[in-house]
């Protein structure tokens, strides 16, 4: 298979004969250069009225390397954004690799606008202010919850029962967003149906421009797009540039 | 043999007169060329390697010294040592086997050789090691063994330290827990690194420091040694650098969420590359064990055994090769970027070499194939140029243009 062009690295300063890089087809991605614009441009395809707007707009970070080729940069500057304190990062808990971003201001407010009204409403003021704009882990121990934040016992149980945190073994705990879990039982439904359309397909792909288009059956309960830079980014199918757009295969793993 | 646009003739031109009136470091022209011959491999119809192999290639050494021969491990045992070098003056050219060790041999492994390695001083030794719990160091000209160890278990991987001269060991990697270190010179392998609680599919020795050896095992861990140390290993690699909050507890000191099966050192040891059965490739800070986090996306691996990988040299960004399914993925080392798949096996790829000089990539895989990627200057768009090109690949040697037959013989 002969290349139409030469890959040429960034040392030679010749002139370009063409245009250095391959535009196929009617797929314009270039997309906004930085990452805070794309991560808003993904918050947009989140379904809020789904949830009745209890839910602060999640975005997973798989989802950017979809639109940005780099994949370091994008970690490199979601963890700048973590330590400036603008984003929180969580462990979503169905796949070791599949973190959630949330705005730090969105989760604030939804979660105060959650505890309207409950007993446990003090302490996870007290847990947000304390904590979260704190430190950037996503996961706490009893022995730093006690210690650190002098927390006591029976308040850790208190924010366990409003949700801000959930178990993850004997002793510890992950950052969580509450009333989560419809979330990713409708995202995990919805990421199985998307993958069984590419794969059911003619020949087992399809393209990008077409999957978007199609009507989303019950099982679809998110944008298709949302999905769709999803299973691209978590590299669960194939993503090939042609002339008519970006193809999608199925990968047989 | 080469040919060039009159674009390249003027940067080369601009390059060397830099270089000659030194406002350019040497080492620069070399390294920009270098970079984009490998940016330019391709498979070349015109270089081929002999077929020996009846079975499944898992191992191949290019050596050290003057890079002329090659060793190969099949999975059937035989092992084969091609010269890889071109005298025949034509552009058409196949590496042919000089000699093989063969199943008609005595002394051939029993079962599938699994690393093959050249002796890094000359080439009139090399070792292998086999599933069939030995291994073997051989005599190159009368291809017998002068030493066979054996073990208890099926033997992953060997290494031999490229740049030892203090000490002649080789580390060997089995399916039990412990490494041993046997000793070339005296045979004996008292020398035993524990630490690890399954089997080790890789070990490497780095090539900056002779006694600093890494090891990966099944076990989802990644140790780094001083076997100069009586206690254990120096560190363990841990992906999450520490940050215990990431993950599950169970991933704590792992360097994969999975067996970590290929390990490969920087051409000047400064970082180290794992590859493990989670799909991921991580690149490390060799002397301080800290994970770059440099995100190479999803690096399919599905192998059982070591996967054998390699990264450029002299090149400037360094380029990873993994077998990636049938195909052999290129990386730029630092960014992690896909710069290109080399397409070409029928089935699945489980060894690669980069050849330093020509900054070739020699690949071999299950379908019995060692394929040879081979840099491809761009193609000239001068008329004249293309129609040498023609003329010199049809003729028997590359003759000067000037007295060559210009009439074409198959026009009547």
């Amino acid at each position: 298979m002969s290349r139409k062009r030469a890959l040429i690295s960034d040392a030679f300063n010749l002139k370009k004969r063409r245009n250095g890089t391959e535009q196929f087809g009617a797929a314009a991605e270039d997309g906004p250069a930085d990452i805070k614009s794309s991560l808003e441009y993904l918050m947009t395809l989140f379904p809020r009225k789904l949830f009745n707007d209890a839910l602060p707009q999640i975005v997973l970070k798989h989802q950017l390397y979809s639109i940005h080729s780099d994949k370091t940069l994008v970690d490199k500057e979601v963890n700048k954004m973590r330590e400036r304190g603008d984003l929180l990062m969580f462990q979503l808990g169905f796949d070791a690799e599949a973190f959630g971003l949330v705005f730090t201001s969105d989760y604030k407010a939804k979660v105060l606008a959650g505890e309207e009204g409950k007993t446990t409403r003090a302490t996870v003021e007290r847990f947000l202010e304390k904590v979260v704009s704190a430190c950037t882990d996503l996961s706490f121990t009893k022995d730093k919850m006690l210690k650190e934040f002098l927390f006591t016992d029976s308040e850790i149980t208190q924010l366990v029962k409003s949700g801000v945190l959930t178990v993850r073994d004997a002793g510890s705990w992950w950052l969580s967003i509450p009333n989560s879990g419809k979330f990713t039982k409708y995202f995990i439904k919805g990421r199985k149906a998307v993958l069984s359309m590419v794969k059911k397909s003619k020949y087992g792909e399809v393209l990008k421009a077409e999957i978007e288009e199609r009507r989303t059956n019950s099982q679809v309960k998110f944008h298709m797009k949302y999905h769709i830079h999803d299973i691209v980014g978590a590299e669960l199918v194939e993503s090939i540039p042609t002339t008519s757009g970006t193809l999608l295969r199925s990968v047989d793993s | 043999m080469f040919y060039r646009t009159s674009r390249d003739l003027l940067w080369i031109k601009t390059s060397l007169h830099s270089r000659r009136a030194g406002l350019d470091d040497p080492l620069r022209l070399r390294r920009a060329e270098s970079t984009r011959r490998v940016l330019g491999l391709q498979l070349n119809p015109d270089r081929d390697v002999d077929r020996i192999h009846g079975n499944g290639i898992n191992t191949i050494d290019i050596e050290a010294v003057e890079g002329r021969y090659m060793l190969s491990g099949g999975a059937d045992g035989v092992i084969v040592i091609y010269d890889l070098e071109n005298f025949s003056g034509k552009l058409q050219y196949t590496c042919k086997a000089v000699c093989t060790v063969g199943r008609s041999s005595r002394y051939v492994h029993k079962f599938s050789v699994e690393t093959v390695q050249w002796y890094p001083y000359d080439t009139g030794m090399f070792v292998s090691s086999s599933f069939d719990k030995t291994m073997k160091v051989w005599d190159t000209e009368t291809l017998k063994p002068a030493e066979v160890f054996q073990f208890e278990g099926n033997v992953y991987c060997h290494h031999l330290s490229p740049i030892a001269r203090k000490h002649s060991l080789i580390a060997v990697g089995t399916t039990n827990p412990k490494i041993q270190l046997c000793d070339l010179k005296s045979g004996s392998r008292i020398h035993i690194l524990q630490g690890h609680r399954a089997e080790v599919l890789s070990v490497r020795w780095s090539p900056r420091y002779e006694h600093i050896l890494a090891t990966a095992s099944a076990d989802s861990k990644v140790k780094v040694w001083d076997v100069r140390r009586a206690s254990g290993s120096l560190f363990t690699l841990d992906q999450h650098n520490g940050d215990k909050s990431k993950a599950s507890s169970e991933a704590v000191n792992t360097a994969h969420n999975g067996r970590v099966n290929g390990l490969c050192f920087t051409g000047d040891g400064l970082y180290l590359l794992t590859t493990g059965t989670d799909d991921r490739m991580r690149l490390w800070n060799s002397a301080t064990g800290e994970n770059t986090l440099v995100n190479y996306g999803k690096v399919c691996n599905e192998s059982r055994k070591r996967l054998q990988f390699t990264v450029s040299r002299g090149c400037s960004p360094e380029f990873v090769f993994v077998p990636c399914g049938s195909s052999v993925a290129v990386y730029t080392l630092h960014t992690g970027e896909l710069v290109t798949m080399l397409r070409g096996h029928y089935n699945s790829v489980d060894c690669c070499e980069f050849h330093p000089d020509y900054q070739e990539v020699y690949s071999g895989g299950k379908d019995c194939n060692i394929l040879a990627w081979v840099p491809v200057l761009r193609p000239s768009d001068v008329e004249e140029d293309s129609d040498h090109e023609v003329k010199g690949a049809a003729g028997q040697s590359s003759v000067n243009p000037a007295f060559q037959d210009a009439w074409s013989s198959d026009e009547d």
